[in-house]
């Protein structure tokens, strides 16, 4: 199969160069962000066995027709939900709360995993239920299929990985035929339910979402310190940056958080305006590419998957984006392919090998 | 079986629609926001980030310092160690903090916990002066600002400091600040003169802050010389301008450092030593009267003593004065209080503020007067009954005069009079009616006086009325009346009687300390009035003499014609005329007459230099006196005043003593006088001894 001339007429060169470069200019930039931080020294090396690595997971998921993934739905829900639920038990056991399985080598999030799991679990169901009647019964079995794991994630407590997951849900779900008065009673119930749901946040989660609705300006250190701070450096880039290894809110480290959350702001204080349009309009190829597999896909199934993966990334990019622009409050999501962090680089070239899967799988096999 | 090879459309086409223009949304607002961020306000930002990376450092200087004539250090500056917490860098648990504290309580004596947190402890919490203990000090700086350091203690002895410098590894978080605070040798000795430091006034700050001075840490002179020569004294902070990292380490100079300017030193023109003997002369005279009388009758005096030929001041002693040490860190609220409430005024310098009627010492200005314009020749003899009854007039041809009588002081004790006086005696026996007759015109025996207006010319030719000049803050100008100061400020036209009491230096005359001095000290230099100064040399922070001394002759009242000459109706004619050198000699020779026969005799009998001199017993009522219930007609509580110089035919010296509510100026202030010149020649033989056995 790996030798077959098709798989490689089909594999998507665009997409797969595209991830590349962004995640090589990822590496890149973290090594500029260590900024002389013994902690952080390593990461460079990490990063980089993170993308060998994660390439070959890409191209290996990109060989598995996708279609196999269709039969496993229930198996793969089931470990999702195993390892979610083993991790809270384990977690309140020792440490109180925890989003790790700590394996001795990396940190592995199990959340970070679901997120994939559940793409292809609602693709499923809605490849499934493409013929059935869109009715209320139709959009609850797939909200109670997707909540069943997010109320383990939001037991972490983990918030934001738990609306990625509840995003996609919704993105699938109106792509697959969410009639439209159902999104009126939606968007009236999300809306009291996260006023209901703010008391039971976390303390942090409050203190983020009330420190960005009204922010102390005064603030040396915390959030709103942080914001001020990448805000800075996006500005001071001005038009071509700083230049590389020159930002002095990343070297002399006011930008905090500077290689994972706000990286974007470290390469747009270097980089200036024009890095970071560019590196904008790398990701927004990724996306539109994956929707261009997604409209070209052989099935449904494919379709679905590939629709769904540019909802995960362009969501992630969104939220990355928006809190360094200080348009949305802080939250712990990165941005794709160019934060440092294993996790969540290995759970998204996982997402991009699927979509590769679907494009090179594109016909029925000839028997 | 073969599949269409494309998959039909899988999804409605609108509902993708809408997807794509959520991204094309969601991108284009954020590209819009980065271009606003960094191309319209880049500018801005990029000022923020050199804002953030950038820190101006100043370096403190070192102030300059304070010695007396011969080099004798009177304000230095000693390093002063404090005990601080950086509450951040505290051990992250609770037990590691809480030995730290123990630790540090068993080293410094303040104890672990004490006093209780709440509005009104941290609102009078001032660094140094609290009983708060260790965590609650730390406490409060922790919610100020965690990463500066708070002073836990204050001016810990050198070795406690290299202690707990030693064991720093054991005590995370605890640190040593050095900080510079003066120190004044001779305290309150000299502190009237000298003065102290406080910290920069809130309405001054921006002042000072555009100068490069820290309103929290830089100080500025508050009172004395620290006061007045401030700018000379301060000197002028260094500036680092260096690039910190988040957090707060310097990493590098952005530019070349501008090093500290240290300041100006001052040599003054006190000689400490005579200011001792000048300062136990009053204090021990006012106390033997005290034991005498058994109460505290002399609390507050004034001596100074002046080189009459270049305008040195050698000695200037206020008292009671106050402990200008205790000042040196920082203001201490209670005390300052305290020293703001003394009725006796310790924080005012006497000697040059305090304005107060000078009595009989006045007389000089009447006499120069009195001879210069002619209303007397010396050999005039005028007759003193003891009592005189006068007409006061308010005005001209007033239809109703009053009749008042004046009398000599002497008719309180024997009933009569001086008799008959010329003009030495009447001046060396302070003689009242002489000088009431002379002064304010007494019937055919001083048909026309000199009046008023012709007095105030030559009080203001010999210094009185006006402010002098010496660098030292608060000095006041006094008061010569004149008729129309009376309208103006009484309401009252003036009348004979004003004049007689003007005459010797009673009613609405005021004088400070030094006019008297000045004064005396310009007849003693042949009329040459010399500008009172403090200051000797300023020096540079080496020792190099910038600004040697210079004397400063404000005019000679024999050649600088600064009388007005005034017509018979007294109005100015606009002439000026001199005092004639011969009317100089005349009233020297009575001030002579004065130690040798008139009203100091007893006390200068065995002085063996030459001196002249005046005594002063000015009558008062002010607010103390009439608290006291002293202000009995007739019978009115004095102040005493002496002042005077030596050598007769060369002056070196001239002194004034002035006891607050002294009774008379002879029994209280002439002996203060008598022991500050005897001190001021056994030094110069001190000295010229050691000068001579150092020559080989």
């Amino acid at each position: 199969m790996l030798l077959r001339r098709e798989t490689w007429r089909r594999f998507d060169f665009w997409l797969f160069g595209a991830v590349l470069i962004l995640c090589i200019f990822g590496i890149v930039m973290i090594r500029s962000a260590i900024a002389g931080n013994a902690q952080l020294a390593e990461s460079v090396t990490r990063q980089i066995i993170y993308v060998s690595f994660g390439l070959v997971v890409l191209l290996g998921t990109a060989l598995i027709d996708y279609r196999i993934w269709a039969s496993l739905t229930r198996l793969l829900y089931g470990i999702a939900l195993l390892s979610l639920i083993g991790i809270y038990i384990l977690g309140q056991a020792l440490f109180g709360s925890a989003r790790w399985f700590d394996t001795g080598i990396i940190l592995i999030q199990p959340s970070e995993l679901v997120k994939i799991i559940m793409i292809l679990v609602l693709a499923d169901y809605f490849t499934r239920t493409a013929e059935s009647p869109k009715n209320l019964a139709w959009i609850l079995r797939s909200f109670i299929l997707t909540a069943g794991v997010v109320v383990w994630i939001l037991l972490q407590p983990n918030l934001s990985t738990s609306i990625v997951i509840m995003v996609i849900w919704f993105s699938l779900l109106w792509i697959s035929g969410l009639p439209v008065h159902y999104l009126a009673i939606f968007v009236f119930l999300a809306a009291i339910g996260s006023v209901l749901a703010f008391p039971y946040l976390a303390d942090y989660q409050k203190e983020r979402i009330i420190s960005f609705l009204f922010p102390d300006p005064n603030a040396r250190h915390g959030n709103v310190y942080n914001v001020e701070q990448a805000l800075i450096a996006i500005g001071s880039g001005g038009l071509f940056g700083m230049g590389y290894g020159n930002g002095t809110q990343v070297q002399l480290r006011f930008l905090k958080v500077r290689h994972t959350d706000f990286i974007f702001s470290a390469m747009a204080e270097e980089f200036g305006f024009v890095g970071v349009v560019l590196v904008i309009a790398l990701l927004v190829f990724v996306i539109l590419r994956c929707l261009y597999i997604a409209r070209h896909a052989g099935d449904r199934f494919g379709s679905l998957i590939a629709y769904g993966v540019a909802t995960l990334l362009f969501f992630q990019t969104a939220v990355n984006i928006g809190v360094n622009l200080n348009v949305i409050p802080v939250t712990g999501l990165t941005l794709p392919f160019v934060s440092y962090g294993g996790s969540s680089l290995l759970s998204l070239v996982l997402a991009i090998g699927l979509v590769e899967s679907v494009a090179v799988h594109r016909t029925t096999l000839d028997f | 079986m073969h599949e269409p090879m494309e998959h039909p459309h899988p999804f409605e086409h609108w509902r993708l629609t809408v997807f794509y223009a959520a991204i094309a949304f969601v991108i284009g607002f954020y590209l819009l926001r980065l271009f606003n961020l960094q191309i319209l306000q880049g500018a801005n930002y990029r000022i923020r980030a050199e804002d953030n990376r950038t820190m101006e450092v100043s370096i403190p200087t070192q102030r300059g310092l304070i010695y007396d004539r011969n080099g004798y250090i009177l304000a230095k500056n000693v390093p002063s160690y404090n005990v601080v917490i950086t509450p951040a860098e505290l051990p992250a648990d609770e037990g590691g903090i809480q030995e730290v504290y123990r630790q540090l309580s068993q080293l410094i004596g303040v104890p672990v916990n004490n006093g209780e947190i709440n509005e009104e402890t941290v609102r009078n919490f001032t660094p140094c002066a609290t009983d708060l203990g260790i965590a609650q000090i730390v406490y409060i700086g922790d919610t100020n600002a965690p990463y500066s350091p708070i002073r836990i203690k204050c001016n810990i002895d050198q070795q406690t400091a290299m202690i707990i410098r030693e064991r720093a590894a054991d005590l995370p978080g605890v640190g040593i600040e050095v900080e510079s605070v003066r120190e004044y040798p001779t305290g309150s000795l000299t502190s009237a003169v000298v003065g102290f430091l406080g910290p920069i006034p809130a309405s001054e700050e921006a002042d000072y802050r555009a100068r490069g001075f820290l309103p929290n840490r830089d100080k500025v002179g508050f009172a004395g010389v620290e006061y007045s020569l401030n700018d000379l004294l301060i000197g002028q902070n260094g500036k680092r301008v260096v690039e910190v990292d988040a957090a707060g380490q310097i990493l590098r100079d952005l530019e070349p450092p501008e090093q500290p300017m240290p300041g100006y030193s001052i040599k003054l023109t006190i000689d400490t030593r005579l200011q001792a003997a000048a300062e136990a002369a009053l204090i021990n005279w006012m106390d033997r009267w005290n034991r005498y009388f058994g109460e505290q009758r002399y609390t507050s005096g004034v001596v100074i003593a002046m080189n009459p030929k270049t305008g040195e001041i050698l000695a200037m002693v206020s008292y009671p004065s106050y402990e200008n040490n205790r000042m040196a860190r920082f203001i201490p609220a209670y005390y300052y209080e305290q020293l703001q409430r003394d009725p006796y005024r310790p924080l005012l310098n006497h000697a040059i503020s305090a304005e107060h009627p000078p009595g009989s010492v006045f007389k000089l200005a009447a006499a120069l007067g009195i001879l210069n314009e002619g209303v007397v020749t010396p050999e005039q003899k005028i007759n003193d009954p003891g009592k005189i009854t006068v007409e006061e007039r308010y005005f001209e041809n007033d239809p109703n005069p009053r009749t008042r009588d004046y009398v000599c002081y002497i008719y309180k004790t024997t009933g009569g009079g001086h008799g008959d006086l010329d003009f030495i005696h009447g001046l060396a026996q302070s003689c009242d009616v002489y000088f009431y007759k002379v002064g304010g015109g007494y019937k055919n025996e001083v048909p026309k006086g000199l009046n008023i207006w012709r007095l105030g010319e030559y009080a203001k030719a010999i210094g009185y009325g006006r402010v002098l000049g010496i660098e030292l803050p608060g000095e006041q100008d006094g008061l010569i009346p004149d008729p129309d100061w009376k309208r103006i400020n009484v309401g009252e036209n003036w009348s004979t009687g004003d004049t007689y009491i003007a005459t010797i230096g009673q009613g609405y005359v005021l004088s400070t300390p030094l006019q008297v001095l000045v004064s005396m000290a310009t007849i003693a230099n042949d009329g040459k009035l010399m500008k009172p100064t403090i200051v000797r040399e300023v020096l540079d922070s080496e020792g190099n003499v910038v600004q040697p001394f210079e004397p400063k002759m404000l005019w000679d009242i024999t050649q600088d014609p600064v009388i007005h000459v005034y017509d018979e109706n007294y109005l100015q004619t606009g002439e000026m005329k001199t005092v004639a050198p011969w009317v100089v000699k005349k009233v020297q020779e009575g001030l002579r007459e004065v130690v040798v026969s008139g009203t100091a005799s007893t006390i200068f009998e065995d002085f063996p230099i030459p001196s002249a001199g005046k005594t002063g017993t000015a009558e008062y009522c002010d607010n103390v006196a009439q608290a006291k219930n002293l202000c009995q007609p007739g019978n009115w509580p004095a102040h005493a005043w002496y002042v005077g110089y030596a050598p007769f035919d060369n002056p070196e010296i001239a002194v004034v003593a002035f006891v607050y509510n002294g009774d008379e100026g002879a029994r209280l202030a002439a002996p203060v006088v008598r022991r500050v010149m005897e001190a001021y020649f056994n030094l110069k033989e001190v000295d010229a001894e050691s000068v001579g056995g150092s020559v080989p």
